[in-house]
């Protein structure tokens, strides 16, 4: 790829967005510096997104076009101090990029050189190790690139080495900036050019952005796109950013005529905190911290109008951040259950039985990996036995375990049904060592056959067998064994094929479509047929299946 | 000079055992319907199921207060004889803290020995009666408590509950607590561990739990004593003295009846082992 065409360049920078939208979390978790108030994410993401929606406006525009709505978009928009350096570094990409048609290689490294420049002029007093030091190094990696050949004029290898630059360049940050060390984190503004350089590579390459992991880490550990909890903060840093006072983080708009920019800067600088100031002879956007956030309105009201007035108290917004990872690195202790649990009834029965956090899901709706993690961290034990409870889930619970988790460790009992699920779930126990339960409970699966009735949706053959839609099918332990005209029909045939004997206790859970009375004539059968024998009934709302029945 | 033990009613000791061995029980109070009784001396075990399955108001109980030990301890201390007082586990009851005062209040120098048993029932009375038939060796009541010590950390119970509602409506069911679950009627296997009620097993049906009851107890053997206990069926203690008698001598067997003071926790459909293992 020899340039970037302005569509090019627009889906590259709404490739970027979509990016920043999947990290929006967890960057707002690494938010440590200047202010721990864990609001970085947000406000780059609310500032591009500005800029992004003027992108769809403008079809077929040049490269420089592009640029140029994107930068005026973001500066109309900016928020945070990592907003207002945003919009800065989509100016200077927009000035870099003037008048051009297409973007080549050359152009993309003189668009990051003028983006430094500009970002790093925002800033009252550019502090290394920052998003700052990620957007020069940019510059710099791709300066070199150019004086060794410039990848052979390719824009997309150039891009790749932007996107790798930046990539290098946050994995230092910690080792430039004390409190990021402090706090074991590394950038979050950083991060956050990174996420968007990555988003517009991966549009560019053809890949999806959607579901992308660009497999991001800190010193805690790699970062889950979708797992806020994967991020987290050294607990001393947390402990000292609650007993600071932080101020108020004030923004607004001056809007007046001969403007000295410089002079406002200057001034403001004396009595405010990680200034961020751009704009131009008419239009001037403030960021500032101060302890007083009159003092800086009071001032800037002497220049002119004021507009887009925002101010956010920070200590109470670093409260909740810091009581969020608090709650995040808070010591588990103890073992849980995560059942899978097709229908009330059994979500209840896995309740009561072991206190079992339960997902609901099963053979017609399967729980993501996302789901049972979230589950596990939900039940707050360092061991999670986790229960897919159908053939179906297995293997996402196994994927789940898989995942290097820091403060749980995940198990799997593969049960394959619901039934073998209550009889591992009643073999749990909490009070001993997490082996021993496991093994209890599959030794207790390996003695339970399972049968479930479920109904043909359309003409089908199964195992050789034809079955006619609305024909009942009995699933012995999984394997079709019978079909019939009606569940109980086919729940009886089942049970036909198993050795029923009086020491056998046969439970069967009834679904969300099923008649009680129906049931109870069933066990009435059952008991008759086999005296002695001990036959359980117990609602389990499960739908699409008339009835799970487990013999043991 | 002899040494005498003394014990509470929570151990369940048959009471001609426990006259023939010259044990003295200090019996725990239930509390029916803000009317107090004193457990095996006021209220039998027939007049106390018989409420218990008839009045949705669980019973009550409070250990023997200090004032009831003090005078056993000194009807006992007057015929010149020592002490070795065992009572049930002190992470269930304050009977412990009773005895203990008790004997402080007696002075500083008084030849009394209170054991914590961190057990109950049956168990405790395994305990109780190898103790009194050493007692009866005039060796000096140190001694006995030395053998006591040891024979308390061989002494395991197992016991199969038709229900942990009366444990919970007690307080009494500490770890137990996750073992909860009423929508399937297992029958909870529970041991005590630590001085506490711990979860074991669930069994699905009182069939299975007998058996698992039977099996638990063989892992523990080769046994030198073996205590059976019931609620309320006397078959189901001698079906598992049947199934047990060959791991101790006839004579080394001990049946039982939870009592009263019991009762309000383990409720009715109750049994229970515990097997004192050759050291």
């Amino acid at each position: 790829m020899q340039v970037l065409n302005g569509s090019d360049l627009a889906g590259a920078l709404t490739a970027g967005f979509n990016c920043l939208q999947r990290y929006r979390d967890p960057i707002n978790a690494l938010n440590v510096y200047p202010v721990p108030d864990g609001d970085t994410g947000t406000n780059m993401l609310l500032t591009m997104r500005a800029g992004v929606e003027k992108l769809a406006q403008v079809d077929g525009a040049t490269a420089g076009e592009v640029a140029f709505q994107m930068a005026d978009g973001t500066f109309w928009e900016a928020r945070g101090n990592s907003g207002v350096i945003l919009s800065q570094f989509f100016k200077g990409i927009s000035t870099g990029l003037e008048g051009k048609e297409v973007c080549a290689g050359s152009d993309l490294a003189q668009a990051f050189r003028s983006a430094t420049d500009a970002a790093y002029k925002s800033v009252g007093n550019p502090v290394e190790g920052t998003m700052l030091t990620v957007i020069r190094c940019v510059a710099e990696a791709l300066e070199s690139s150019l004086q060794q050949g410039g990848n052979d004029g390719d824009v997309l290898s150039m891009w790749e080495t932007a996107y790798q630059a930046s990539r290098d360049a946050l994995d230092a940050t910690p080792s430039m900036l004390a409190k990021l060390r402090e706090a074991g984190v590394v950038d979050a503004g950083g991060m956050g050019i990174v996420v968007i350089l990555g988003g517009g590579f991966l549009h560019l390459t053809g890949e999806n952005v959607e579901e992308a992991d660009l497999e991001l880490a800190t010193a805690a550990g790699q970062i889950d796109p979708s797992q806020l909890a994967s991020v987290s903060v050294e607990s001393d840093f947390l402990d000292s950013s609650i007993e600071s006072e932080w101020g108020y983080c004030t923004q607004f708009l001056i809007q007046g005529e001969n403007l000295d920019i410089e002079r406002v800067r200057a001034e403001l600088g004396e009595a405010a905190d990680s200034l961020v100031i751009i704009g131009d002879d008419r239009f001037i956007k403030v960021h500032c911290h101060l302890q007083d956030p009159g003092i800086a309105l009071s001032y800037a009201v002497g220049w002119g109008e004021l507009d887009q007035i925002k101010i956010d108290n920070m200590s109470l917004q670093n409260q909740d951040w810091a009581s969020g990872h608090q709650e995040r690195n808070a010591p588990k202790s103890g073992i849980a259950l995560v059942a899978v649990a097709p229908g009330d009834g059994l979500a209840q029965l896995f309740t009561d039985t072991s206190g079992a956090v339960v997902v609901s899901g099963g053979q017609t709706m399967n729980p993501s990996v996302a789901q049972l993690i979230a589950a596990a961290e939900r039940s707050g034990a360092e061991d999670v036995i986790l229960l897919p409870n159908n053939k179906n889930v297995t293997r996402t619970a196994v994927q789940a375990a898989e995942r290097e988790n820091e403060t749980q460790r995940l198990h799997v009992v593969p049960t394959a049904t619901v039934q073998q699920g209550i009889a591992a779930a009643l073999a749990f126990n909490s009070q001993v060592p997490a082996e021993q339960s496991l093994q209890a409970m599959e030794d207790a699966v390996a003695e339970v056959v399972s049968v479930e009735i479920t109904r043909a949706v359309r003409d089908t053959t199964v195992d050789g067998v034809a079955v006619a839609e609305g024909d009942y099918m009995g699933l012995l332990d999984g394997d079709l064994s019978v079909v019939e005209d009606s569940a109980e029909a086919a729940l009886m045939a089942s049970l036909d094929r198993v050795d029923l004997t009086d020491d056998h206790i046969v439970t069967i859970y009834w679904g969300l479509d099923t008649d009680q009375e129906k049931t109870e004539a069933l066990a009435g059968a059952l008991e008759e047929n086999v005296p002695g024998i001990q036959v359980d009934l117990v609602y389990g709302g499960q739908p699409h299946y008339p009835y799970f029945v487990s013999v043991e | 000079m002899a040494v005498r033990i003394v014990t509470d009613s929570t151990s369940d000791l048959p009471p001609a055992l426990a006259q023939e061995l010259g044990v003295v029980v200090v019996p725990a109070n239930v509390v029916i319907n803000d009317e107090t009784y004193r457990d095996g001396v006021d209220l039998t075990a027939d007049e106390f199921y018989q409420h218990l399955l008839s009045d949705p108001r669980v019973p009550t109980t409070s250990q023997p207060s200090m004032g009831t030990f003090q005078t056993a301890y000194q009807e006992v201390l007057e015929q010149g004889d020592e002490i070795v007082s065992i009572h049930v586990t002190g992470k269930l009851s304050g009977t412990v803290n009773s005895a203990e005062q008790a004997k402080a209040g007696l002075g500083d120098d008084v030849p009394i020995e209170v054991i914590d048993s961190r057990l109950a029932s049956i168990a405790m009375s395994l305990v109780v009666v190898a103790a009194a038939e050493l007692a009866r060796q005039s060796v000096p009541y140190q001694e006995v408590a030395e053998q006591v010590r040891r024979n308390l950390s061989r002494t395991t119970t197992f016991f199969a509950l038709d229900t942990l509602e009366y444990l919970q409506k007690g307080g009494r069911i500490g770890k137990a607590q996750a073992f909860m679950g009423s929508l399937l009627s297992v029958k909870p296997i529970l041991t005590l561990e630590d001085g506490e009620v711990h979860p074991l097993e669930r069994p699905r049906n009182h069939r299975r739990a007998m058996q698992r009851l039977v099996d638990l107890t063989r892992e523990k053997s080769p046994a030198v004593r073996l205590g059976i206990i019931y609620s309320t069926d006397a078959q189901w203690g001698d079906d598992l003295r049947d199934s047990l008698s060959d791991l101790a001598p006839a004579e080394q067997i001990i049946t039982s009846r939870f009592g009263p003071a019991l009762g309000v926790y383990v409720g009715p459909r109750a049994v229970g082992v515990a097997i004192t293992a050759a050291g």
